[in-house]
């Protein structure tokens, strides 16, 4: 009797456990340049290969103020949720000056009240910040803080044409940042 | 034995009433389309993405600092759910149908990387990117390696095809309601698990 009641009840425990764990609360989400280059393909609308996508998790205000209190200023950011945002460039670009050869990067933020710093980062596959080290640091260029008037619920991370070239636009809560990529 | 019993009693209870909080907005058990709210630049996914890695969470071993070996796999795919429809058949209502390819996810096609070569079920692969996708059968699988990345759905050129494996289909019980792609550590290597509804597969992996 008691071993079943000990089983029932460890069953019990596992099941809601797994139940619990079925979908991220901060999904994952991907965004190409160009803009819907999987779409665009199937309908033989790109030739060429992409010019970069980023692989980040988005998560929600949900009525919390979110900089300067749930991300905290002066302080490294994963720029999402669970994993540390990826970028990956499927061609050398020019960020502010800076070069970044083809590749697959991490990409982190430093967020203050007037300015992010970004920072790409060679070491990819981590969760978090945990793993950052400065050593594998490509480039850190600062990007002016914008304010916007509709707060974004869910963080957002969408690339953007600008004539020849490419902005990449964060966006979450009443602030927008944008970095400039050049092709 | 007694104090185990009691330890094990109160973390039910108290598994079990997280469980049970009213559905707040952070609460991860709504399906996304509850509660999905207008974003004026993406909006969130019907069928939310999601990463599986090989050694299984890796980015958190890495982050507890745990010995782990290097990274050997991770498949980025979409996970629909199931939502009382039927999933696998014959008929039209089924959403995929015996014999007609399948993205194995949803939106964009489901990305495979192997970061060494491999051999799925015997057949070489080398390290590198693929589209991964299936045609299901009511008793097998059958896996197709593709070379054409970065695509939505299936628009397969099957010359761009590279490997085909088939693999039996397994009964999944209790069934799941959100498709789920993970790597599982074996006796000879890894198993991809694929399952969905009241069907999984499994696909072995050596390297």
């Amino acid at each position: 009797m008691k071993y079943t009641l000990f089983t029932t009840l460890l069953c019990l425990f596992f099941t809601i456990s797994f139940a619990q764990d079925r979908i991220d609360k901060s999904p994952l989400d991907l965004n190409y340049y160009p803009p819907s280059y999987p779409l665009l393909k199937v309908q033989d609308k790109v030739k060429e290969a992409p010019v970069a996508r980023i692989l980040f998790s988005r998560p929600q205000k949900n009525g919390r103020t979110i900089f300067g209190s749930l991300i905290e200023y002066g302080k490294l950011w994963r720029l999402g949720a669970n994993e540390a945002t990826e970028i990956e460039f499927f061609k050398n670009v020019v960020i502010l000056g800076n070069t970044i050869k083809k590749g697959r990067y991490t990409l982190y933020a430093i967020p203050q009240t007037d300015k992010w710093t970004i920072i790409v980062n060679k070491d990819t596959d981590s969760w978090g910040t945990f793993k950052y080290s400065k050593d594998k640091d490509v480039a850190r260029f600062d990007v002016p803080v914008e304010t916007i008037d509709n707060p974004v619920e869910y963080f957002t991370a969408i690339f953007e044409k600008n004539g020849k070239n490419v902005d990449l636009k964060f966006m979450w809560d009443n602030v927008r940042v944008s970095i400039p990529i050049s092709l | 034995m007694k104090l185990l019993f009691i330890a094990l009693v109160s973390l039910c209870v108290i598994t079990a009433c997280q469980n049970e909080t009213p559905n707040t907005s952070s609460n991860i058990i709504v399906p996304p389309t509850a509660k999905i709210q207008k974003n004026p630049y993406v909006n969130l996914d019907q069928s939310p993405m999601d990463v599986s890695y090989y050694p299984a969470n890796y980015p958190m071993q890495r982050m507890k600092q745990q010995d782990t070996f290097p990274l050997i796999a991770r498949v980025l795919y979409s996970r629909p759910h199931k939502k009382g429809r039927v999933v696998f058949g014959n008929d039209g209502q089924s959403l995929c149908k015996y014999g007609i390819p399948w993205r194995l996810g949803a939106n964009e096609a489901t990305e495979v990387e192997f970061f060494r070569d491999v051999k799925l079920k015997g057949t070489a692969v080398s390290r590198g990117r693929y589209v991964m996708y299936c045609i299901p059968y009511p008793d097998k699988w059958v896996i197709k390696l593709n070379s054409n990345l970065f695509t939505w759905g299936l628009h397969i050129d099957p010359s761009t095809n590279l490997a085909t494996i088939e693999i039996p289909v397994q009964q999944q019980n209790p069934s799941i309601e959100d498709f789920t792609m993970l790597f599982e550590e074996a006796e000879s290597g890894v198993n991809l698990i694929m399952a969905w509804d009241d069907v999984k597969t499994v696909l072995p992996i050596t390297f």
